[in-house]
């Protein structure tokens, strides 16, 4: 799904985007949020209403890997990747987490 | 708040609002204590109405303290908490209230920080058990010895939250040790005892807050009601200003930087974990008599008078000539109000503004500045106005780049001296070898002339031994040429990178490309956090005056705007959402623990924590990103967490509610604030009159039977009745047979809540005499002014004669280049230091702390006590980069003298016994920071709520 894939899909399916627009976090910037988008459209026609929250769940184990530089079990972010496949971002943010800040300062 | 900084800032500056308290000790006679009675006046020459304990301020240092062994189960947990509160009672000697908070669920706002906080914890205690485990092996692999780890489980600090099993005793023991103090200690007989455990919302201490507030807000109030607050956290500081009582007192641990600590490995002292040789214990003394007497000493607590902070803050804020009549009061609010930009525990600080770089005088002086432009105070009665705040952060916006050009500096510029010093330093290092034992070098001239040498082959294996062992150590600590190489490697230490450097032009579009990840021309998204920011701003301020407004509101963001970018604020904010309730306690654990700290949460609940098909596992990373930010540790740094949807966590959870067992249930509802009285007291017969007639309804305290104090009475379902045995939580505690107290449920006055606490004094109360120096004292040509070190302006004072200053000349050198053995260490010289002092000069100006005549310096004449600290402030760039350097310095430099209440000369010892340290005979023992290969966390780091 292209840029404008995603654009025609919201024009197609009003409510359904609507509800969709719901789950964007405060916080989230354009960019993270067309994103994390993408990823929920994707993937939606496989979570149906009392799975939503599910699939809310797993978009936001992306995004804050992504963007956030989260670790979570390499089950689940496989899992999540996979969901993410054909999803671009550019400028990628790059992180360090506390593990690797600890692993240096050890190695010091 | 999380800021240590700001009281060293205050307590520096304002000198005189520290006053040492005198705490009267318990005797011993023939092995039977004989308790302090505390029917007596109290020793500080003083008396205190009310005694508040934020809990949690007691609660982490006793159950894993920092400096002293961890103790050994649950039971005597609680057995130190309740000598802990003896100990305050002791010196405060309330005579009316002792009010105990322990922190219940917090609002939203402050998740984030909790989240945080727990997150690191659990990571960092994982992290000492292996690190203990590997050294551990290693030294058994050597032969070395170490006590057998009979150390049960670790204690998971994770489980002082709301809502686990623990905090459940902890409120029981508290209603036995309540119950126990009033039926057996006269010092409790009139005292009226509030207890709010953890399942009444709320942090502690404003939870504490909250009652004194609603106290005065109703007409029995005793407008000079003497109010002492417990607690470290400097943000007591602002909530007692903010009550506008006048007479408020803070109690809190005096803090002592480089506390020797046990190694938690082998438990001696003097050296860390990484270090431990598991080496036998050496003997302390000549037959081992001091063994349990080492060097802890135990914390002494400080007094902090508001009263005085106000005589400071008048001198400082009081401006002439305004378009409007000035008032006192409505000026202390806004400079509470200021000091929330550098930081508080909701919201970050700004970029811009750090303590240490002076940025409260930078507000202040820019405050007086636009007041003339603003027309008017900043808040009101706890309400922003908007308009004006924009003015002030205008005005810091326009200093803003020079304030990261000048922080770069500084901070160069101290680096570069640092190393200067360390090289000087290597140039005057003594000889590498020292003789030890009997031929350890001997000061000439002391009394008691060395001992003849016995023995001499032997000894002289012993140190040829001695010095073998040492150097074969993991880090080779003892070996020059091993610290040398050191040393230099820590000159060159790598800069954590900084993709931001706020000190080159773009700061600001990096600053937002790198912590927000959105080009700076993204007005949208910098309006969005500003906005936040400014909600933020207002719900602080409003949780310091009116009470929690909304708990449900938070900051959405991990990173403060820039001044200059906020603009536009009017009308950006009206108010907050109405009628929000609090977590439950189980589901703020939800909301704030890691998956590992899982147990303490029931199965299925857990399992949302860690099972890929849970609907909220994004809240639950395994590892996530530190951001230093500029900053060195890990522990300095942002953790990016990502944020909890509340909505998505409650209808997670509506699916697991029904297996909670109905213990669980219990402990996840709302509990009640307690009160209870000894039976003598005129309220009791009321109370047991209310069990007698089983009222159901709600009881307003009549006023006149307890000091004015009103709320509400409700009958407990379990309750503590004279009479009725109290049986004992703890097994090596009794029960108590005798009991004579009665407890009844009590809530706090109630208020429309539309209602308005007025932030003003209240008619009819006196305020207390004043304490500093007149500004005109000169200019009556009188007598020489004194200060006043304690509260009793007419304190006697102690004065000693020749011969007593000889005999102090003689145990203690004046000055460090007077006396000609000034180096040599005195005897039973424990080696418990863990760094080597720096050599810096200048501390001589603090070594005599009194000022009676007799002992005057000249350089020092006693009326600079109040203008210290106004000048320039070296110790701010001192203190910018680097922790450790400044805890030496404010050692020596420490409380302020004349201040200090006659602990003048164990200053002067302190500071000289860091000098010994730096005497080469000592050298093998030390550097031990030097060969650290990471950092310890800060020594008084707890998780408070």
């Amino acid at each position: 799904m292209a840029n404008m894939d995603v654009e025609d899909f919201i024009q197609q399916n009003r409510a359904l985007a609507e509800q969709v627009e719901t789950f964007r976090g405060y916080w989230e910037s354009e960019k993270h949020w067309e994103a994390r988008r993408e990823f929920i459209l994707r993937n939606i026609s496989d979570y149906e209403d009392p799975h939503l929250d599910q699939l809310v769940s797993l978009s936001m184990v992306w995004a804050n890997n992504v963007f956030l530089g989260c670790r979570y079990s390499s089950v689940l972010l496989e899992k999540v990747k996979d969901m993410a496949e054909g999803v671009v971002v550019e400028d990628a943010p790059v992180f360090k987490t506390r593990d690797e800040i600890m692993k240096k300062q050890k190695c010091q | 708040m999380g800021v240590p900084a700001f009281f060293r800032w205050l307590s520096r500056k304002y000198a005189s609002i520290v006053v040492h308290c005198v705490e009267e000790k318990g005797k011993e006679c023939k092995g039977v204590r004989i308790p302090v009675d505390t029917t007596k006046p109290n020793p500080n020459e003083v008396e205190f109405d009310n005694l508040y304990l934020d809990m949690n301020g007691i609660i982490h240092p006793c159950t894993h303290p920092e400096d002293k062994p961890a103790p050994k189960n649950e039971d005597e947990m609680m057995v130190s908490i309740f000598e802990y509160i003896d100990r305050l009672f002791n010196i405060v000697r309330p005579r009316r209230v002792l009010y105990m908070a322990i922190d219940g669920v917090a609002p939203r706002a402050k998740m984030n920080q909790q989240r945080s906080r727990r997150f690191r914890a659990s990571k960092e205690g994982v992290e000492l058990v292996e690190e203990k485990d590997r050294i551990r092996e290693e030294i058994l692999g050597r032969g070395g010895y170490l006590p057998p780890d009979e150390i049960k489980e670790r204690f998971d600090s994770n489980c002082i939250t709301p809502g686990t099993e623990f905090m459940d005793n902890l409120a029981q023991c508290l209603r036995y040790y309540v119950a126990d103090r009033l039926s057996n200690d006269p010092g409790w007989k009139n005292v009226t005892v509030f207890l709010s455990d953890a399942s009444v919302p709320g942090e502690g201490e404003h939870k504490i807050m909250d009652y004194i507030r609603r106290q005065r807000a109703q007409p029995n109030h005793d407008p000079n009601t003497h109010h002492c607050l417990c607690g470290a956290d400097a943000d007591l500081i602002m909530l007692g200003l903010a009550t506008h009582e006048p007479n408020f007192t803070i109690i809190r641990e005096e803090f002592k930087p480089n506390k020797p600590r046990p190694c938690a490995l082998c438990g001696q002292m003097g050296h860390e974990i990484k270090d431990c040789q598991g080496t036998a214990r050496e003997k302390q003394g000549q037959h081992d008599e001091f063994a349990d007497s080492m060097p802890v000493s135990e914390q002494e607590f400080i007094f902090i008078r508001l009263c005085v902070l106000r005589e400071y803050l008048a001198r400082e804020l009081t401006m002439d000539s305004l378009p409007f009549p000035f008032d006192f009061e409505r000026s202390i609010d806004d400079w509470v109000f200021m000091c929330f930009f550098v930081g508080n525990d909701f919201l970050p600080h700004l970029p811009s503004l750090e303590i240490r770089e002076g940025a409260i005088d930078r507000l202040v002086n820019i405050y007086k500045d636009v007041v003339h432009k603003t027309g008017g105070y900043l808040t009101e009665n706890g309400y922003v106005n908007l308009e004006r705040v924009e003015l002030i952060m205008q005005a810091v916006g326009v200093a803003e780049d020079n304030i990261f050009k000048k922080r770069k500096e500084d901070d160069e510029g101290f680096k570069r001296r640092m190393k200067e010093k360390r090289k000087r330093m290597k140039d005057q290092r003594g000889p590498a070898y020292m003789t030890t034992g009997q031929f350890a070098p001997q000061a000439l001239g002391r009394r008691g002339r060395p001992e003849a040498v016995e023995n001499a082959r032997h000894q002289a294996f012993d140190m040829r031994m001695q010095h073998n062992k040492s150097s074969a150590g993991p880090s080779g600590g003892a070996d020059g040429r091993g610290m040398k190489r050191k040393a230099e490697d820590s000159d060159s230490e790598p800069e954590p990178e900084d993709n931001v450097r706020l000190w080159e032009d773009g700061w600001k579009q990096r600053y937002f490309k790198n912590k927000f990840d959105v080009d700076v021309s993204d007005e949208d998204f910098r309006k969005k956090v500003v906005r936040s920011y400014v909600e933020g701003l207002c719900w602080v301020l409003r949780y310091y005056y009116q009470g929690c407004a909304s708990w449900k509101w938070y900051f959405p963001f991990h990173y403060a705007p820039f001044a200059s970018d906020f603009k536009d604020l009017k009308g950006m904010f009206t108010d907050f959402e109405k009628d929000t309730k609090p977590f439950k306690p189980l589901e703020q654990l939800m909301g704030v623990f890691p998956a590992a700290s899982g147990n303490f949460l029931p199965t299925t609940w857990r399992n949302l924590m860690s099972s890929p098909d849970s609907a909220i596992i994004d809240f639950y990373p395994d590892d996530f990103a530190i951001d230093l930010n500029g900053k060195k540790y890990a522990w300095q740094g942002v953790a990016l967490l990502p944020f909890v949807d509340e909505a998505r966590l409650r209808a997670s959870l509506a699916e697991v509610y029904s297996d909670l067992t109905p213990e669980e249930v219990r402990r996840n509802s709302l509990g009640s604030d307690m009160m209870f009285l000894q039976k003598s007291h005129p309220l009791s017969d009321f109370i047991h009159e209310l069990y007698r007639t089983e009222s159901q309804e709600g009881t307003e305290i009549p006023a006149e039977l307890c000091h004015g104090i009103q709320g509400t009475l409700n009958l407990d379902d379990d309750p503590i009745l004279p009479d009725k045995p109290v049986a004992s939580p703890i097994p090596t505690l009794r029960d108590i047979t005798q009991n004579h107290a009665i407890g009844v449920k009590f809530k706090d006055p109630h208020f429309a809540s539309d209602f308005v606490f007025k932030a003003v004094l209240l008619p009819g109360a006196k305020m207390p005499n004043k304490v500093l120096k007149p500004g005109d004292w000169e200019k009556g040509n009188r007598e020489p002014w004194r200060p006043q070190l304690g509260f009793n302006q007419h304190r006697q004072q102690a004065h000693l004669d020749q011969s007593g200053f000889r005999a102090l000349g003689h145990s203690v050198n004046r000055s460090r280049g007077g006396g000609q053995y000034s180096n040599a260490p005195p005897p039973n010289m424990y080696q418990r230091g863990n760094y080597r002092s720096a050599r810096s000069g200048g501390h001589e100006t603090f070594q005599h702390s009194r000022n009676s005549s007799s002992f005057q310096q000249p350089q020092y004449p006693p009326r600079e006590q109040q203008s210290y600290g106004r000048g320039g402030h070296g110790w701010n760039r001192a203190a910018q980069s680097q922790q450790s350097a400044y805890q030496q310095n404010a050692s020596r430099g420490g409380a302020p003298p004349a201040a200090s209440s006659g602990g003048g000369y164990q200053q002067q010892f302190d500071s000289r016994r860091e000098e010994w340290r730096d005497h080469p005979n000592n050298r093998g023992h030390q550097g031990y920071s030097s060969g650290r290969g990471y950092p310890a966390p800060p020594a008084r780091r707890y998780n408070w709520n």
